[in-house]
């Protein structure tokens, strides 16, 4: 059984303007030790399907409609709260994105690695004190003994960084969720916090959920990636898979928008037209057609369901050998995916039901 | 901020934290204004502790005989109306002050800190309800409603304080109550919730001290309010039961009729006025500075 069950999780934001489909039915699985890449852009609800994993939805506003969240053999969505944060911390743990904002500035490190310690386990202060030199120890901060009274303000982004991992790490979690660990820092220094991060997983045996919009992150990262557009699914397959053949037009379409280095002629980066749909409303069809270059007619009216992309293939949820699963009606074909657009001879964009492309409300900034 | 360089250590990082308060304290000592207010306030204290054995005289000890004397060696501030040394009755006046000032404030610290706490941790309907009430108090002018609560409750120390502590408690629980919402959202506190700390234990340990500060530097700020206000109560007639003690406020209104023929009688009760209350806003704005880690200089 996998560590991580999620199966047609259902999130929506209940608020002034309106209900947002923030996550529209999403099923994935986690092996334990698997790391896992959750790639898509801003708003297309990431974020919002860990939070609801850990529960830490914002309330008043999120709830999670339906679904269930099987982690380890309970189901998170019916835990009582009591249990649940037993559970935080413990069994899963969290890095944000921001560092600069995720230590409590009038805390010490020390009172707070302490406290994470001592929440959950029966230990003296000076034993949790010696746990929390180790840990900073282990992610490679220099003199730990003397930092250890530094307040959050005293270190650099990317330490702050190494600190925050020190302190999901410290009771050893089954799961680990890492939230754009790296975006808010310095180049440089995001290769050195997602080698520790993967260092320290493996070591740990934890598996780790790495989510991100840069798929360069993930690329040499996680065993596993999910594509998620407007609160779907849409793409999964293992890491290499992906790469090598990427079968859905957004997918296509993101590893046509980000610069490769290792291409011998450099091509031109082609990005991917209009904006995200407007999760205000409930979804009809499939939600990337009025961004698609290979979208049909039905495309309009029919969501397409994840379905694997060889019909006879053996069904994997998880591992190495999980099945390459895309949602789409009209797939690109390699060559096409190659070439980031239609190929086929005469392939017109089906024209939206009524002729024109409809105008998509300004879209408020969701919940990424 | 520092440069994003792993290598590179923060350059206060060198010296041992002492803690949020030695750290605040050693930030304090230097600020200029705020050591010109820790000057006044300790005049200030010293005054009202030593009264009783720095002052020449008695604060009731006096003849009609003596009265309205200019300042000179044998009284150094004058003698009053009733023949009374000024210099011992702005000591003993600073006893008074001083005393109804701070438990005044403590009062209000206490009351508002806790509504404030309730409202801004627990929101829905209580924050409502709480906040409707704190409004309306807030409507009623400051010094208005303290006379109002002594007229109600009759004159008398104890009253003088609750009055003036019942008129800032809603400035304090709005104060605590914003801050508490504020941080309900920051990151750290989903942080903190993400690694399994309880309500009250985010409420109380990640909160409540990221909150106190603003708290603190306004209780200092809202006690040079409140000196001023125990004086115009006491102006007003609203002082202590006895209208012997030596209140500045009271003091003022003693003198006014006679202000050509003995202005001292004005000065000298005015200037401990000021000088307190100049004392507790100059260090109410260095601790606001002092306070706030991220404020480094």
């Amino acid at each position: 059984m996998a560590l991580l069950e999620v199966t047609d999780l259902v999130v929506r934001f209940r608020t002034h303007e309106g209900t947002i489909h923030a996550v529209n039915g999403v099923s994935f699985e986690v092996e334990a030790g698997e790391t896992l890449g959750l790639v898509g852009e801003s708003g297309c609800g990431k974020s919002v399907t860990n939070l609801a994993v850990m529960r830490l939805l914002p309330k008043p506003a999120g709830h999670i409609e339906g679904g269930t969240v099987i982690f380890d053999g309970l189901d998170l969505v019916t835990l009582p709260e009591s249990d649940m944060r037993e559970l935080r911390g413990r069994d899963v743990a969290m890095i944000f994105q921001d560092p600069m904002t995720s230590l409590n500035p009038v805390l010490t490190i020390e009172e707070q690695m302490v406290e994470t310690i001592r929440a959950h386990r029966k230990t003296t202060k000076q034993e949790a004190r010696k746990r929390a030199i180790e840990l900073l120890a282990m992610v490679g901060i220099p003199k730990p003994e003397t930092r250890l009274s530094s307040y959050a303000h005293q270190f650099s982004g990317g330490m702050r960084q190494r600190v925050m991992i020190a302190m999901a790490l410290a009771l050893e979690p089954k799961l680990m969720i890492a939230d754009e660990p790296t975006t808010a820092l310095d180049v440089t220094i995001q290769a050195q916090v997602l080698e520790l991060l993967r260092r320290l997983t493996t070591e740990a045996g934890t598996a780790l959920i790495l989510i991100t919009h840069d798929l360069g992150v993930v690329a040499g990262m996680t065993q596993r990636i999910n594509v998620m557009y407007a609160g779907f699914i849409v793409e999964t397959a293992t890491t290499e898979t992906l790469f090598a053949s990427p079968s859905h037009p957004y997918t296509v379409g993101l590893l046509h928008s980000i610069p490769r280095l290792d291409e011998v002629r450099p091509e031109t980066l082609v990005p991917i037209e209009g904006t995200p749909p407007d999760q205000r409303r409930a979804p009809v069809g499939c939600p990337f057609a009025p961004r698609c270059a290979w979208r049909l007619e039905v495309c309009w009216s029919d969501n397409p369901a994840l379905v694997p992309l060889d019909p006879h293939a053996r069904l994997r949820a998880s591992g190495p050998e999980a099945t390459h699963l895309v949602a789409c009606h009209n797939r690109p074909t390699p060559e096409e995916a190659a070439a980031g657009r239609p190929l086929r001879e005469g392939f017109v964009a089906a024209p939206p039901p009524g002729g024109v492309v409809e105008e998509l409300a300004p879209t408020e900034e969701v919940l990424a | 901020m520092t440069a994003p360089t792993v290598t590179v250590t923060a350059p206060t990082a060198a010296r041992a934290s002492r803690g949020l308060w030695g750290d605040a304290a050693r930030r304090l000592l230097r600020n200029r204004p705020a050591i010109v207010g820790l000057i006044c306030i300790a005049i200030f204290i010293s005054a009202a502790i030593l009264a009783p054995v720095i002052a020449p005289y008695g604060p009731l000890a006096g003849t009609l005989a003596e009265r309205y004397q200019p300042p000179s060696l044998q009284h150094l501030m004058g003698t009053d109306t009733q023949g009374r040394d000024e210099f011992t009755r702005v000591l003993y006046g600073a006893q008074v002050s001083l005393q109804v000032g701070v438990i005044a404030v403590f009062l209000a610290l206490f009351m508002g800190g806790v509504i404030g706490a309730i409202a801004g941790g627990l929101g829905g309907k209580i924050d409502a309800v709480l906040m409707r009430i704190v409004d309306v108090l807030l409507a009623i002018p400051g010094i208005l409603l303290a006379i109002g609560i002594i007229a109600w409750l009759d004159r008398g120390m104890l009253q003088l304080m609750l009055a003036i502590a019942i008129t800032y408690v809603p400035v304090f629980a709005r104060l605590l109550r914003g801050s508490l919402l504020a941080l309900r959202e920051a990151d750290y506190v989903l942080a903190a919730r993400s690694i399994g700390a309880s309500r009250v234990r985010i409420l109380l340990r990640h909160m409540l001290p990221n909150a106190l500060t603003p708290l603190i530097v306004s209780a200092t700020l809202v006690l040079a309010t409140a000196i001023i206000d125990i004086a115009g109560l006491g102006f007003l007639g609203l002082g202590p039961p006895d209208p012997r003690t030596a209140e500045w406020g009271t003091m003022l209104t003693d003198a006014r009729k006679f202000l050509e023929l003995a202005p001292w009688l004005v000065y000298f009760p005015g200037l401990a006025i000021v000088i307190s209350a100049i004392g507790f806003n100059l260090v109410g704005d260095g601790l606001r500075e002092s306070l706030d880690p991220r404020l480094r200089r």
